[in-house]
């Protein structure tokens, strides 16, 4: 029992100091280089202010991080209503089947996504897969530009992110009690409005995680942009990696990963807030 | 709670120790090159002759090496392949050592021509490892690609969607700068904002912009002309005969990359057994036939297969070579540089 006890205090000490000396002292480095300067000696200069934070007020660093979002939020959205459907059809099948199901959901993540995100441009370039189908089935005679466009970026994000948007979704629709649907049916509500009314509220939870899960790595995931979209857009994370490692501009590139943080917290804050106030309307 | 605290320290400890020791082995060299820069089976080849394991990592810019050889001080990494402004800055910086040239005895080979440069005098840090140049590949299949002679051609409206250009902030801002006549090193605001301007017209017929593996594009026929290194333009031309590659009429960039030992090295022996490996003749000839990129070898370049050595990509003439311009450091100028390459990102 004692040793037992050890072993406890162990790895939770063990995850603490791995939580501070990787995640927690980092991100406070980031955070305090955010706010000083360049220098040509040395990545910084202890030269305190909000200059940083001042220069990522300018338009050009404004629209990088409004089509960030808008890209994200667009991935969100298409990622939400594919996955919708297939969670309740998932959610509805034998249970040995949808063990089956669930596993081919999980099992792109065994290969990493920069290399699934490389493998579709296999698919998608002009002598790839996709074409060369349709040129074989005579359905068109000249190949498709599919790769290097805004659409192949974002077919490569729902398709790398769709499963973080199914697993909650998923986890919401099992949970539903069918009973409250069959009221609502003998209430006389079409299944259109069940569905509004009763169906979206009750998986409110689900939905809201799953964007979550979605929507902030995808403001991220830059190398989709730079493989697939033939890195014609500056994005939030390129942005980011160049001045680390091209212009060597550490201070605007801290700054503009607390930002991003930042976003992300306050996007979990609203989440929190609102799981609260959905968790109080359900028990009503 | 004290042994707790020992214990603790002792599991995090215990997880770092391993990546200490890895350094302190004496038969590995940790190697920091260019991306597809070296064939593997020169490493294998070198591991069988010395028993020295050599592990390589990548890197796809200067900037990127420059960047984690000063965050590290330059340990970590036992040799390092820096361009020519970069031998200079990182010298100067004093992240790299003095070569001991008593222990390349293939040093010999070198072509006298490409040694001592104003870059690295007497080669004190550094050996040149391979050179070549930025300029235009083209698909002859297509009419309009076949006529290109000069950047200036790439803004024709026949360009539009099939256009590569690198992934680069120097290597774009080249192509406008050398289209009006400037150095590619050009410090004054004024022209570089000139130059920014006519880029800003080619940006739309951009199809994509990639520094890691633009002959893929080509090859795949998602675009018709590509500003690249000549080594992708050779690989792309032995795969497909109607890509040409053209030395563009304004001028373009030349470059030698340089091998070099970081400050604080730890397998110094190794890495110098290495460079002179890499400076045997028949080793440099395999390297040089396998990547496209000019060697800098005499002795290398009598071994060559006469369709190599003969090969204007592989080897430009002298009045192709008289239009090349080598890359300097900018200053503070850089920063009207990003400012335009922030504007041809974002569109503005």
């Amino acid at each position: 029992m004692k040793t037992n006890g050890f072993f406890k205090q162990a790895v939770i000490i063990g995850s603490i100091a791995w939580m501070a000396l990787f995640a927690f002292i980092p991100n406070i480095l980031v955070g305090l280089a955010s706010f000083c300067s360049t220098s040509a000696q040395n990545f910084i200069e202890p030269v305190w202010g909000f200059h940083n934070y001042g220069q990522l007020m300018d338009q050009a660093h404004l629209d990088i991080l409004l089509s960030s979002l808008r890209l994200s939020g667009l991935v969100t959205l298409i990622c939400l209503v594919v996955a919708y459907p297939f969670a309740a059809i998932l959610a509805r099948t034998r249970k040995d089947k949808r063990n089956t199901l669930l596993l081919l959901v999980i099992i792109p993540f065994w290969t990493n996504s920069l290399v699934r995100t490389y493998a579709m441009t296999a698919m998608l370039n002009s002598s790839g897969i996709v074409n060369n189908l349709l040129i074989f089935l005579g359905i068109i005679s000249e190949p498709l530009a599919m790769m290097y466009t805004p659409g192949a970026v974002v077919l490569g994000l729902v398709y790398t992110l769709l499963p973080f948007m199914i697993l909650p979704l998923y986890a919401a629709l099992e949970r539903l009690d069918r009973r409250y649907l069959e009221a609502a049916r003998d209430l006389g509500a079409s299944p259109w409005k069940a569905f509004w009314r009763v169906v979206v509220p009750l998986t409110m939870p689900g939905i809201v995680s799953g964007c979550m899960l979605v929507f902030l790595p995808g403001i991220g995931m830059f190398y989709v942009s730079d493989v697939l979209g033939g890195a014609r857009a500056m994005l939030l994370g390129n942005f980011i990696r160049d001045q680390f490692l091209s212009t060597r501009n550490w201070p605007l590139g801290a700054a503009a990963s607390v930002t991003l943080t930042a976003l992300m917290g306050i996007m979990l804050l609203l989440y929190w807030h609102s799981t609260r106030r959905l968790g109080q309307d359900s028990a009503l | 709670m004290m042994h707790r605290f020992v214990l603790a320290v002792l599991v995090v400890g215990l997880s770092i120790l391993p990546c200490v020791q890895a350094h302190a082995a004496d038969k590995e060299l940790f190697v920091y090159n260019w991306s597809e820069y070296m064939p593997d089976s020169v490493l294998e080849d070198f591991e069988a002759e010395t028993g020295i394991k050599v592990i390589m990592s990548t890197y796809d810019s200067n900037e990127a090496l420059y960047a984690k050889i000063k965050m590290v001080d330059g340990a970590g990494y036992d040799l390092i392949v820096p361009s020519t402004d970069f031998v200079s800055k990182m010298s100067k910086d004093g992240l790299l050592q003095p070569l001991d040239k008593s222990k390349l005895s293939n040093f010999s080979q070198l072509d006298p021509h490409i040694l001592n440069q104003a870059f690295d005098p007497d080669n004190t840090y550094s050996v040149p490892y391979m050179w070549g140049s930025t300029g235009i590949a083209v698909n002859t299949a297509n009419p309009a690609a076949a006529t290109v002679t000069s950047f200036e051609d790439l803004w024709k409206p026949e360009f539009k969607g099939k256009l590569l250009l690198p992934n680069d902030m120097r290597g774009v801002l080249a192509i406008g700068l050398k289209r009006l006549g400037y150095s590619l090193n050009e410090t004054d605001p004024a022209k570089v904002r000139e130059a920014c301007a006519l880029l800003q017209e080619l940006v739309p017929s951009v199809r994509v912009f990639d520094s890691d593996s633009p002959k893929q594009a080509l090859l795949n026929n998602e675009v018709v002309a590509a500003v690249l290194w000549n080594g992708e333009a050779y690989i792309a031309s032995t795969e497909n005969e109607a890509i040409r590659y053209i030395y563009p009429r304004e001028g373009f960039s030349l470059w030698v990359d340089n091998l070099c030992i970081p400050k604080n090295a730890l397998n110094v022996d190794n890495a110098h057994q290495f460079i002179n490996y890499l400076l045997r003749p028949d080793v440099a000839a395999f390297i040089c036939q396998g990547m496209g990129y000019s060697s800098p070898n005499d002795g290398a370049q009598a071994v060559l297969p006469e369709e190599v050595r003969s090969n204007p990509i592989v080897y430009p003439t002298d009045a192709d070579i008289e239009r090349g311009e080598f890359e300097t450091d900018l200053g503070p100028a850089i920063k009207t540089y990003e400012e335009c390459w922030m504007r041809l990102k974002t569109g503005q």
